[in-house]
């Protein structure tokens, strides 16, 4: 097998996954919290790739290429929220979207 | 000859049905002649029988003819199966026969009825219950006939169903007839569980002396509610709240008869449980007596019949309780005759005074209509017993059947004679009332002659028939002289009693002054008027009270159910179940708010409970691995 081991993509994965994760926590603006995710899913990916290489099996590409595709979606509908969200005037911070409380 | 037996049993039936469903498509006059025509069709039906069952030796005349198996379960089978034997077949006449002739005077009495098709429907149904009832082939049937005559009288009593009096009498009369009802069921449970069959055969077997006690009370119960007897009485003269002609095929020639063809019928378990038979015929002479105290002071013309009728059955009771079932019979068939003919006269009177039944307006009538007076006379001489009418010929026997059942049967036997007295006296009271005297201001004012045409005809002709009847009808049997009809049930039901020929002519002798004593009474107080009527305040008060029975019954069972009632509301209802439901709601509210307050809304705190868990979660998983 050419290049790194696989333990250091695992490693990269890792990190990528604890970065989302810290700025899903962490920041309040909406649209940073979706690039978080973002960075999240990515992570997830290559974690997914990673093993599929290391265990010469398909099947984790396949599931990598379905991920894209959610994450895909899912920006589309959380990046219209932002807009309309924006169009009302409300201020995009996470904090104080709680109306919802009980 | 099976045949004219199924025949008479399911015209009726057919009859029902045909103007049920054809409805609005035919007129209320048709619905009338078709529920008439199968009557007679079914009178005819009977009369094939009959003549067919006289052809055969008298050993070889009971037969049971199945249809189909009706019900079967482990050991226990019953069949859709009637019997013909003397005992039913004299019942098929009686009933359809009569009730041909009650159901053809309908069609002139209800004449103009907005809902005549019902009533014919009802009608037809009532003959085919009491056919089916009569014909039963086995107990199950018996007690099903049994209750479809308690349906069909429940729905004609309250026929005028705007009139809330005659709902509450048909509410009345179902429940009591229930009461008995039950108490039959549950003597046919102890027959199924002693006997595992509930053949008629099986009543003649071997039991203890309990279980032949218990069931032979638990039919009894059953009779006295359909017959109106003592304790189980007073919903007959509520009853009265149904049209006339009801009250005349079913309040007093068929149907109250019902509970007489049953002790008949089931006559080998009242044998065998002789107290309990003794306890019939003590009921029948105190209803006897009650009934005709009673009948002393009601002013309503229809209310005096059917106390007459109460008392009437009473002797019938009497003379089957003591085991003089043949004599029982017969006069349940001439009281079918003279009774009809009382209550079909007095509905004549009713249709000319336009719907009055009180008789202190009424009065003079005897020049008035001389057809309809000569009519309720010989109704009357018949019920009184008055030589050579009906009843004569059929209450004597029953009374000299008492003289041969020992010291007990010497009290029933004055009772009974008393009651011939009581006879006399009401009856002619009545009718001294009604037809004697001048015309009074409302007669005058009310009186219409019965029109000349389909009406009159149908109302006029089975009065007509059903007055020879009553007078012929009770020449079939003269006990001291010639007795076919206790030689006709002799294979069906064996009388247990014998007067001799002196008791019979004794005890005629006396009933025949009784009743013409009271005829007399009553021809001086009412007739003639030669004395003004005494007045006993007291006495009155408790005949018209009725002996105060409702109010005790209402005392004893309506009164402390309604307590019952309310102090379960009160006292279990309202703190328990309705306050607990309230409280369970309550709490469920006070949880559920205690829970949302999980829900902070506050996006970051969620994500941080999810990913927290999700290390949690992993840290787990590797220390367990």
């Amino acid at each position: 097998m050419i290049g790194p081991d696989t333990a250091w993509y695992l490693a990269v994965a890792g990190f990528l996954f604890g970065t989302g994760t810290l700025g899903v926590l962490i920041r309040r603006n909406p649209l940073i919290v979706l690039l978080s995710i973002e960075i999240m899913l990515n992570g997830a990916n290559l974690a997914l790739i990673a093993f599929a290489r290391h265990l010469n099996d398909g099947n984790g590409q396949i599931f990598a290429l379905a991920v894209m595709a959610v994450a895909a979606s899912e920006v589309v509908v959380g990046l219209g929220l932002i807009v309309a969200l924006n169009r009302k005037r409300v201020p995009l911070d996470v904090d104080r979207l709680s109306s919802l409380r009980g | 000859m099976i045949y004219g037996a199924w025949t008479c049993l399911l015209s009726p039936l057919a009859a029902a049905g045909a103007i049920t469903l054809a409805g609005q498509r035919i007129s209320r006059r048709t619905a009338g002649y078709l529920a008439t025509l199968s009557c007679f069709v079914a009178f005819g039906g009977a009369v094939a029988t009959f003549v067919s069952l006289l052809g055969r030796e008298p050993e070889q005349r009971a037969v049971v003819s199945t249809a189909w198996t009706w019900i079967s379960g482990g050991s226990y089978r019953s069949g859709f199966e009637i019997l013909v034997d003397p005992l039913s077949v004299m019942m098929m006449l009686i009933v359809s026969g009569v009730g041909a002739l009650i159901v053809a005077y309908s069609i002139g009495y209800m004449d103009g009825d907005p809902e005549e098709r019902r009533y014919f429907a009802y009608m037809a149904l009532f003959v085919f219950s009491m056919l089916l009832l009569v014909q039963g082939g086995n107990l199950l049937l018996l007690l099903a006939g049994w209750g479809m005559v308690g349906l069909s009288s429940y729905l004609l009593i309250g026929f005028w169903h705007e009139r809330p009096s005659a709902i509450a009498a048909a509410k009345k009369a179902f429940i009591m007839n229930a009461i008995g009802d039950a108490t039959m069921a549950l003597a046919l449970f102890l027959l199924i569980k002693k006997a595992g069959s509930l053949e008629f055969g099986i009543l003649g077997g071997e039991y203890s002396s309990t279980v032949a006690t218990l069931v032979a009370l638990g039919l009894l119960g059953g009779a006295v509610a359909k017959s109106a007897q003592l304790p189980l009485q007073t919903w007959l003269p509520d009853a009265m709240e149904g049209p006339t002609p009801v009250s005349a095929l079913i309040h007093a020639a068929t149907m109250v008869t019902a509970g007489v063809y049953l002790i008949v019928r089931t006559h080998a378990i009242f044998e065998s449980a002789p107290h309990v038979a003794d306890l019939a015929a003590g009921l029948g002479a105190g209803t006897l007596l009650i009934a005709g105290l009673v009948a002393l002071v009601q002013v309503d013309i229809k209310r005096v019949i059917a106390y007459s009728t109460m008392s009437q059955i009473g002797y019938m009771f009497l003379g089957a309780g003591l085991g003089a079932y043949a004599n029982g019979m017969f006069h349940l068939m001439t009281h079918a005759f003279f009774k009809a003919l009382l209550f079909m006269a007095a509905g004549i009177v009713i249709h000319a005074l336009t719907a009055e039944q009180d008789i202190r307006k009424m009065g003079g009538l005897r020049d008035l209509m001389p057809r309809t007076y000569q009519a309720f006379l010989v109704g009357s001489l018949a019920l009184v017993g008055i030589f050579p009418f009906a009843g004569f010929f059929s209450k004597d026997s029953i009374l000299a059947a008492a003289m041969d059942h020992g010291a007990y049967g010497y009290v029933l036997w004055v009772a009974g004679l008393a009651g011939t007295f009581l006879t006399g006296l009401y009856t002619f009271r009545l009718l001294f009332l009604v037809f004697w005297g001048e015309p009074s201001p409302f007669v005058r004012e009310h009186f219409h002659a019965l029109p000349r045409d389909v009406v009159g005809v149908t109302l006029a002709a089975p009065v007509a028939v059903l007055a020879v009847l009553s007078l012929v009808g009770g020449w079939i049997q003269w006990a001291p002289l010639w007795h076919p009809i206790e030689t006709w049930l002799q294979t069906a039901a064996e009388p247990t009693v014998t007067p001799a020929s002196w008791q019979e002519w004794v005890t005629s002798a006396l009933a025949l002054l009784l009743g013409l004593g009271g005829i007399y009474v009553a021809w001086i107080f009412y007739g003639v008027r030669r004395f003004a009527v005494p007045r006993f305040a007291f006495g009155q008060r408790i005949l018209e009270r009725k002996f105060y029975f409702d109010e005790l019954y209402d005392a004893l069972f309506y009164r402390p159910t309604v307590w019952a009632a309310k102090g379960l509301y009160r006292w279990v209802e309202d703190p328990l179940i309705a306050e607990s439901s309230a409280s369970l709601g309550q709490d469920t509210r006070d949880l559920g708010r205690l829970v949302a307050k999980v829900q902070t809304g506050l996006l970051r705190t969620y994500a941080l409970a999810i990913a927290s868990s999700v290390a949690v979660l992993a840290i787990v998983f590797v220390a367990v691995k």
